[in-house]
């Protein structure tokens, strides 16, 4: 009762209360369908009606984004429900922070998002926001919680971010205790980007980036991180048998990676008649390898032919294989990576625009191919559009227990 | 008799050919900002087969150095920034939060082009001379045809019409890169504060002719943001607007 209550107020009594307050506040009400197809012949299947794959879900979210006297604030309250499984509802104050000082040295308090990187598919610079990437129609990024220190002139910009105060390690890097050094600078039209961060699971990360325009129509960009260490998600080493394969954590482990590195190099092509292409090519050092998704395959393979054996209980094999899907959670699904996105926008300022993408992960020969369409009016717009997996038989995309997803979005700002 | 009343006309305008096609654009830069660092409010209408498709509103900040900030206030586009530096130009999005860099044909995309939005004066950016005088919207215009100095201009060549008497725009035929006509501008002039000002710009899209935007100067104030404000990593602060 006391969620609802707490949505309801998100979704219609707290404008005019913030309103009177004297608040500068815009909100959006938005609604996002997605339609899943599953995949009837993943080798995931006995596991998976204990996961989410394969289920119709919707969310209706309301968000408010402003300022309340000299807290800026991005407020989302959140009501979703997904295909046999309660509706669910959520408040978030996705940021609230306050900007300060004068001169060249600022301040900044509070949560805040921040993003960064230079690339569109993959953002190894990324450090301390840690945005997912090409997530259809996605939920508003959260902020991290933030004390940093700005000192800004005509073409630099330093900033010292101390991010989840008082956090050592947590269970996400995301909200992990760090220190960074970040550093923005611009060089006969050139931008350079530079960060170091320090934190108990990783060590020290560092990197730099750059972006430039050569010529009207192109777009150049690059950037790479070394750390000292990381992390992946990978199934268990050796031969596998009996009992053995059916731990309750799938067969899943977290390792460490020694010295990983990250690299993307990118170009965006522009047309005066609203047509742009993005080619970027990535290495991602801490993302799963083609052999490790060949032994995920191999180990489902194996606790399904375990199924149906005397003494083997079903519900384990279930647990079991439901837990090894927990790979697909990881952002990246390879290590060498390529992107082709093609985009249209009206450039007489019309209504629609829409794009096509396909995303190959080269080292295990998968793909996705994402197609949408959008229609932007005064105040509402529309999205509508389609993504579909597939690749060699042992490929992470043709693995995932879904063949596809159609989604659409209403919102409506006011 | 015809050739003696071409050379009697053309000896007629020589002196306006000779003017300095400099001077001119600065006098009729006078009429679309009055100070050197200014903040404009501006409201675009964006008008398909004479209905008003949308309407967007901005808050451009301007400075010398070919220096432009442009805030968009209207609620479906609320968080998004425009960062104009010379031939430089960064955008930033709500649902990220980091400046983009983008190209100057990018610039020319979205609802309203924020290159027509952002840019408010000719002198820094185009050269050119004066070609004729001729009539335009019922008044006596110095006709100039201009092209841009610089690479990151909206339009690089402009057929700019300028009042003979007093030099404030009154018409002008904007060319894409490929020497396309993309529009057509009409100025509306006004009284503000008692000087004459330009008080709207209505654009005709010359390739998709059923879309007009028209571009309203609400307000315009002398404000000099400090050079800070303009460094692209700034866009991601909160102290102008949100």
């Amino acid at each position: 009762m006391r969620r609802t209550c707490l949505f309801a107020c998100a979704l219609g009594l707290a404008p005019p209360a913030l309103a009177d307050g004297g608040a500068d506040v815009a909100w959006t009400t938005r609604y996002i369908g997605e339609l899943h197809a599953g995949r009837g012949d993943s080798p995931f299947a006995l596991g998976l009606p204990l996961t989410s794959f394969g289920r119709d879900s919707q969310r209706l979210e309301q968000e408010a984004r402003g300022k309340l006297g000299p807290v800026s604030l991005l407020l989302t309250g959140t009501l979703s429900g997904q295909e046999g499984a309660e509706p669910k509802s959520h408040l978030l104050a996705n940021e609230a922070y306050a900007d300060f000082g004068s001169g060249a040295d600022r301040f900044s308090i509070g949560k805040k998002i921040l993003s960064a990187g230079v690339g569109y598919g993959f953002r190894p610079l990324d450090v301390l926001q840690r945005e997912r990437r090409l997530r259809m129609l996605p939920p508003q990024l959260d902020g991290v919680p933030q004390l940093s220190w700005q000192r800004f002139t005509a073409d630099d910009a330093w900033s010292v971010i101390l991010a989840n105060p008082g956090h050592g390690e947590r269970g996400d890097p995301k909200t992990d205790g760090s220190l960074a050094l970040r550093w923005y600078g611009r060089r006969d039209g050139v931008d350079l980007h530079g960060v170091a961060r320090a934190s108990q699971r990783f060590g020290l990360e560092a990197g730099g980036g750059f972006s430039a325009v050569p010529s009207p129509a192109l777009e150049l960009h690059g950037e790479f991180l070394a750390a000292s260490r990381g992390e992946r998600m990978a199934p268990q080493d050796g031969a596998l048998a009996g009992p053995a394969l059916l731990a309750p954590t799938g067969n899943l482990q977290t390792e460490v990676v020694h010295a990983p590195v990250k690299a993307l190099g990118g170009f965006t092509w522009t047309t005066e008649t609203g047509w742009s292409f993005v080619g970027e090519a990535w290495w991602d050092g801490t993302a799963p390898s083609a052999a490790d998704w060949q032994r995920l395959a191999a180990q489902a393979a194996a606790r399904n032919a375990l199924a149906g054996l005397p003494g083997v209980p079903a519900a384990a094999v279930a647990g079991s294989q439901a837990a090894a899907t927990r790979m697909f959670q990881d952002p990246g699904f390879g290590r060498r990576a390529a992107l082709a996105h093609l985009a249209w926008s009206d450039p007489a300022g019309g209504n629609w625009s829409g794009y096509a993408d396909l995303l190959a992960t080269l080292e295990d020969r998968g793909w996705t191919a994402t197609a949408a369409l959008a229609w932007q009016g005064d105040r509402t717009r529309m999205d509508v559009g389609v993504r579909r997996y597939g690749g060699a038989p042992a490929s992470a995309y043709r693995l995932l227990p879904e063949r596809g997803i159609a989604f659409i979005g209403v919102s409506l700002s006011y | 008799m015809s050739r003696f009343l071409a050379l009697l006309l053309a000896l007629a305008c020589a002196p306006a050919f000779g003017q300095d096609v400099q001077a001119l654009l600065k006098q009729a830069d006078a009429y679309r900002l009055t100070a050197q660092a200014e903040r404009v409010e501006t409201e675009v209408r964006v008008l398909k087969s004479g209905s008003l498709d949308k309407t967007r509103l901005y808050n451009v900040y301007v400075k010398p150095g070919r220096r432009s900030l442009v805030v968009f206030r209207s609620p479906s586009e609320r968080g998004q920034k425009l960062l104009m530096l010379g031939d430089d130009f960064w955008l930033v999005l709500p649902t990220s939060q980091r400046p983009l860099r983008i190209t100057p044909l990018q610039k020319l995309l979205g609802d309203a082009s924020t290159g027509d939005v952002a840019s408010l004066t000719w002198a820094e950016d185009y050269d050119g001379r004066v070609v004729g005088e001729t009539e335009k919207q019922g008044v006596l215009c110095l006709k100039l045809d201009i092209a841009g100095q610089r690479k990151g201009v909206s339009y690089p060549r402009i057929v700019l019409y300028l009042a003979k008497s007093d030099h404030h725009p009154v018409y002008a035929e904007l060319y894409v890169a490929s020497d396309k006509l993309a529009k057509e501008a009409v100025y509306e002039m006004g009284r503000v504060g008692g000087k004459p000002q330009v008080v709207a710009m209505i654009l005709t899209d010359r390739i998709q002719r059923d879309r007009v935007t028209e571009v309203h100067y609400l307000s315009r104030a002398a404000k000099e943001l400090p050079d800070g404000y303009y460094n692209p990593a700034f866009l991601v602060r909160s102290d102008i607007e949100n």
